[in-house]
């Protein structure tokens, strides 16, 4: 599904050259659900800027479902972002004058749905994060849980083969954290491959997969089966040292 | 590829109206903007038409000047006689003749004409020349019907002197306006009546030739009069050959005030220089609505680009969640041009009615024409380009945001 | 406090500086086009003799044709005919007097290098210097009985002094005109009412007049019309003197009349006098006589130009597109503020206090575009004066008074236009932007 072979990221200033990413190797199996944590600094928002096609990077190979992107150009991109990946942000970034509909409404538009079809998905995604009956309202009406299912709906509702999840409970507190986390397994379940970004080890217990980012490299892989204790006190050693 | 789920104009009209009083602010200036510029380009318009008027006479190759007298043995007769052999014998000139008034210069001569004697007739008013037989070639005049005057039909007229020379030549305008019922080739040899019950016989119609006061109502309305003047000042109208005015404008003026030392030479004036003063104000008029129209037009472009910029400042996250969801370019583009052309809209029909509304008192309280129609939608398309033009470079810039920011805190 | 505002506010200003300057030339662009009208408007509707405006009033009298009004609807004459002139300055009804005519002569200077020109001259009587404040600069104005002897005296402008005498005091000096010698017994200071409501039938704004003679020498040295003759039936005969007889107007008139009652009385007497006229064969009209005090007459001309009315509206538009563009760039500026105003309000400013604080950033912007806008507005009245040349030279001078009605204008319309915004600004709850969302 996501094959990232020796990827490097270098951001240049006229001063100094700093690597983000140095020859980054990941895959993820269709269906999986990987967290990706590491310190502050580690790359991890590269990584997952570079996994969405937000960014493009400097050397290596990315294939994504099999399509090589390395050189499309950003036309090609976005329309791989819309149709391909659903994204959630740790700010939920809804559109603060739409209303919930219009916010799920946004990237099935750049998908170019007929109306009714658009329509469709809208309801069938809200009612799937519960909030169908809430589609007239303002994302500011809402609370920051609530605020977070919606930009699940959003994602969900192109039917993405790839879910980005970026600190998706960072802003929540651990009862509505909880009620997210729960959705994003609900979804994995069904079938989405799921990739989270956190720093919080507890949060990345929860998925399949965790991979820890330092110094811009995969230094770490785990299964959630062999999760041990030691690996939380190595993150927070990593995150003391920063 | 075409597809209307790309032309967002529901949720952007939705978000516009959480966000009215930036929108509102635009379009209310676009509808004034719409409002000055369509009615300046009217005035502009109706002022340009009044000045292409043709005064019917050579302006290019022509000017004239006043000889005054003073010395107490100052012979005028014999001067007029003189200085008008001078001036028609010098190589260069084509004619010249002594006139009472110039005309469109401002100043002149006017009498009421009636096709019936009687004080309790009114007349038609017009422009009144007092001229000699070389009026035609002087002042480049067609005769249209009947005949030119002959020498000997002119007379000396004395400063008091009250009646008339029996005879006249009118334009055709003139014609037309006296007998109205009738076509104007049939006004030659019919009499009219000056001073309420003096009889003078038409002769002669000439094409054009207008009155000395631009802004008269009547101001096709001339007659020409055969008679030579004794005013103590007289005026002389000199035509040229194309391209000798200027150099003859100096010669005439100092051979006239060497031969002559009891009167003096004064306002040596260019036909071309006169229609200038006369029609100055026109002239300013029209240059100052330009400059505020040029003006106002950046201005508003300049609020725009100012109001549109900070919306794309202030949406920047939102540009770049968008480009995150699946947005190209494009798309981002295409977002803030329409939103544009939506407010646009909605100030170019509030500036259609304000545009009518400011005409309708300029008709009443200035007497200016109604607009034509269609100034309005043409009014509403220049203003919708300037919106559009003035919205692409923030809308570029709004392209240009990356997608990457979605994913910044703060 | 108000000097902690003050520095807030230059550094705001200092911090936007694009955005600051394009609402100093928004306000400036807006100011400078409607100062330039309202200075054109102001100059040409002035009140060219304020401290007795109201008590000079135009003498009109209906004399004209009994078929058809002078003008519509039932205006009377704008001038007088001669033997109307004469005859109401026979009355001496009034405080003071003066019945006028312009003329024109040629002047012969001394010297052989000094050529003759040809001057415009004003016929007036005596009492014209001392009711019309005019300033002398040598000598005086002449006498009645100067005036009925018809004494070829004359009185100078200062440039026509300097011109024929190079500026030296003339008076006792003789000066040939139009072929007669005379004795000039004044020199005028620099006079130019604006208008020159005086006379305007030939036009509100021209210059003065080069000399000052009796009006009498008219008749005396048969001297031409100048300005606007009108008549409703011709002269009968062909004489001088059948002209001046003749039923042609010609002359305007004014009179000194201090209080009302003295103008109730003097209106009877023009009724009256209209009455003795019918009784004599004149005046077929209806009685129809009018005085018009010095403002009511350049209504009555419509001194103020069109042309002139209608720039000044569409300047006021300009403006408000000038100000609207200014509140759309104040609310972007201020709403970009909202992280500091929320910090300020949690720290416990006062509404108020943030109210008045960006209320003097806008105040300072309002001034800023204010003198901006002065300079645009001199560059507008050299555009004009340019333009409209000799017509519009006693019209495009700014003076004291328009400075100061600039520096408010702007100052009032930029608050009004910083109302809104800073309204809003000062309504963001104090936590809101504390948030790092």
């Amino acid at each position: 599904m996501l094959k990232m072979n020796n990827v490097t990221k270098v951001f240049r200033t006229d001063l100094v050259e700093t690597h983000a990413l140095r020859d980054f190797n990941l895959h993820v199996q269709e269906g999986d659900f990987v967290a990706v944590t590491g310190p502050s600094g580690s790359g991890k928002t590269t990584f997952l800027n570079i996994a969405g096609l937000l960014e493009t990077f400097n050397g290596g190979q990315y294939h994504l479902d099999g399509l090589d992107v390395s050189n499309l150009s950003d036309k090609e991109r976005s329309r791989i972002r819309n149709e391909k990946i659903g994204f959630i942000f740790q700010g939920f970034n809804l559109i603060p004058d739409l209303n919930l509909f219009d916010n799920v409404d946004v990237p099935l538009r750049y998908r170019g749905f007929r109306s009714a079809e658009r329509k469709r998905r809208i309801e069938q995604s809200l009612e799937m994060v519960g909030l169908a009956s809430r589609m007239k309202h303002l994302p500011s009406q809402l609370s920051g849980g609530q605020q977070q299912r919606v930009a699940i709906a959003r994602a969900l509702a192109g039917e993405p083969r790839f879910l980005l999840a970026d600190e998706p409970t960072g802003n929540l507190d651990s009862k509505m954290a909880h009620s997210v986390m729960d959705l994003l397994k609900d979804i994995n379940a069904r079938g989405t491959t799921i990739v989270m970004v956190t720093h919080d080890p507890l949060l990345a217990k929860q998925a399949r997969r965790n991979i820890f980012v330092r110094d811009g490299k995969v230094s770490e892989l785990h299964e959630v089966s062999a999760f041990a204790e030691d690996e939380t006190a190595a993150s927070k050693v990593a995150n003391s040292k920063q | 590829m075409f597809n209307s789920s790309s032309w967002e104009v529901g949720p952007i009209l939705r978000a516009l109206m959480r966000n009215k009083v930036g929108a509102l602010l635009i379009a209310i200036q676009i509808a004034v903007t719409m409002c000055i510029i369509v009615n300046a380009i009217h005035i502009i318009l109706e002022r340009q038409e009044l000045m292409a008027r043709d005064s019917g006479i050579d302006e290019a190759n022509s000017f004239h000047l006043i000889s005054t007298g003073f010395a107490n043995d100052f012979n005028e007769q014999v001067t007029i006689e003189t200085d008008l052999n001078t001036i028609r014998a010098l190589p260069g000139v084509i004619d010249a003749v002594q006139i009472n008034a110039i005309p469109i210069s401002g100043g002149g001569w006017s009498m009421g004409l009636q096709t019936q004697p009687g004080a309790e007739f009114d007349g038609v008013g017009t422009a009144v020349y007092m001229v000699d037989e070389h009026v035609l070639e002087a002042l480049d005049l067609e005769l249209i019907a009947g005949e030119a005057f002959k020498p000997t039909h002119v007379r000396w007229r004395e400063r008091a002197q009250t009646n008339w020379p029996d005879q006249t030549i009118i334009t055709k305008a003139m014609a037309e306006s006296l007998f109205p019922e009738e076509p104007w080739q049939q006004v030659v040899g019919k009499t009219v009546y000056i001073n309420d019950n003096e009889p003078i016989l038409i002769m002669g119609i000439i094409d054009k030739l207008q009155a000395p006061w631009v802004g008269w109502n009547n101001v096709e309305h001339a007659m020409l009069s055969p008679e030579k003047t004794l005013f103590s000042s007289s005026r002389y109208l000199v035509r040229t050959e194309p391209g000798r005015r200027d150099e003859l404008m100096p010669k005439v003026e100092e051979i006239l005030a060497e031969s002559n030392k009891g009167r003096i030479i004064r306002d040596v004036t260019s036909m071309m220089d006169t229609r200038e003063r006369s029609y100055r104000r026109h002239g300013a008029m029209i240059k100052i609505l330009t400059t505020v129209m040029v003006i106002l037009t950046v201005v508003t472009a300049l609020g725009i680009v100012g109001l549109a910029s900070f919306s794309v400042n202030r949406r920047r996250k939102q540009i770049g969640t968008r480009r995150a969801l699946g947005a190209s370019q494009s798309a981002i583009l295409r977002y803030f041009m329409l939103e544009n052309f939506l407010i646009s809209t909605v100030g170019v029909v509030l500036g259609a009615a304000l545009t009518i509304g400011l005409n309708i008192y300029l008709v009443q309280a200035f007497s200016l024409d109604r607009i034509d129609w269609y100034f309005i939608p043409l009014g509403m398309l220049v203003l919708w380009m300037v919106g559009q033009l003035a919205v692409f470079g923030p809308a570029k810039r709004a392209a240009g945001i990356a997608p990457a920011i979605a994913t910044r805190t703060v | 406090m108000f000097s902690y505002y003050l520095r807030l506010a230059l550094l705001s200003i200092k911090r936007n500086p694009i955005l600051s300057s394009l609402m100093v030339a928004a306000i400036a662009l807006g100011i400078g086009a409607s100062m330039t009208t309202i200075t054109v408007n102001y100059l040409m509707s002035a009140d060219p003799i304020p401290h007795k405006s109201d008590e000079l009033f135009y003498v009109q009298v209906d004399s004209w044709d009994p078929n058809d009004p002078y003008d519509e609807p039932n205006e009377p004459p704008d001038q007088l005919t001669w033997t109307d002139a004469n005859n109401l300055m026979n009355a001496r009804k009034a405080t003071r007097q003066v019945a006028m005519a312009s003329s024109g002569a040629v002047i012969e200077p001394h010297g052989q290098d000094s050529k003759p020109f040809n001057a415009g001259i004003r016929l007036t009587f005596a009492d014209f210097f001392p009711m019309f404040d005019v300033p002398f600069l040598y000598g005086s104005g002449w006498s009645e009985s100067q005036d009925l002897a018809r004494e070829q005296i004359v009185v100078l402008s200062r440039e026509t002094n300097e011109r024929v005498f190079g500026g030296e005091n003339s008076v006792g000096r003789s000066i040939r005109i139009g072929g007669n010698q005379f004795t000039v017994v004044g020199v005028l200071n620099h006079w130019q009412p604006v208008p020159k409501f005086y006379d305007v039938t030939t036009g509100a704004f021209n210059e003065t007049e080069d000399l000052f003679m009796p009006f009498l020498l008219k008749e005396e040295l048969e001297l031409p019309n100048g300005g606007n003759t009108n008549c409703w039936k011709s002269p009968e005969g062909d004489s001088f003197k059948a002209f001046l007889q003749s039923e042609c107007v010609n002359y305007q008139m004014w009179v000194e009349l201090p209080t009302e009652r003295d103008k109730q009385d003097y209106l009877a007497f023009l009724n009256s006098y209209a009455d003795d006229q019918k009784a004599l064969g004149r005046f077929p009209r209806p009685l129809n006589n009018r005085l018009s005090n010095v403002m009511q007459w350049m209504e009555i001309q419509e001194v103020v130009a069109d042309d002139a009315r209608i720039m000044l509206w569409l300047s006021f538009m300009f403006l408000l597109v000038c100000l609207l563009n200014t509140i759309g760039l104040l609310l972007s500026k201020f709403s970009g503020k909202a992280a500091e105003i929320g910090l300020r309000r949690a720290v416990g400013a006062s509404k108020g206090d943030l109210f008045m604080q960006h209320l003097v950033e806008t105040a300072c912007i309002g001034i800023a575009g204010g003198i901006a806008g002065l300079g645009l507005a001199m560059l507008g009245l050299l555009g004009i004066g340019s333009l409209y040349g000799d017509f519009a030279e006693n019209l495009t001078s700014l003076d004291l008074t328009m400075v100061a009605v600039a520096l408010l204008l702007a100052l009032v319309s930029s608050i009004a236009a910083g109302l809104y915004p800073t309204w809003r600004a000062c309504n963001i709850a104090p936590a809101s932007q504390l948030k790092s969302q």
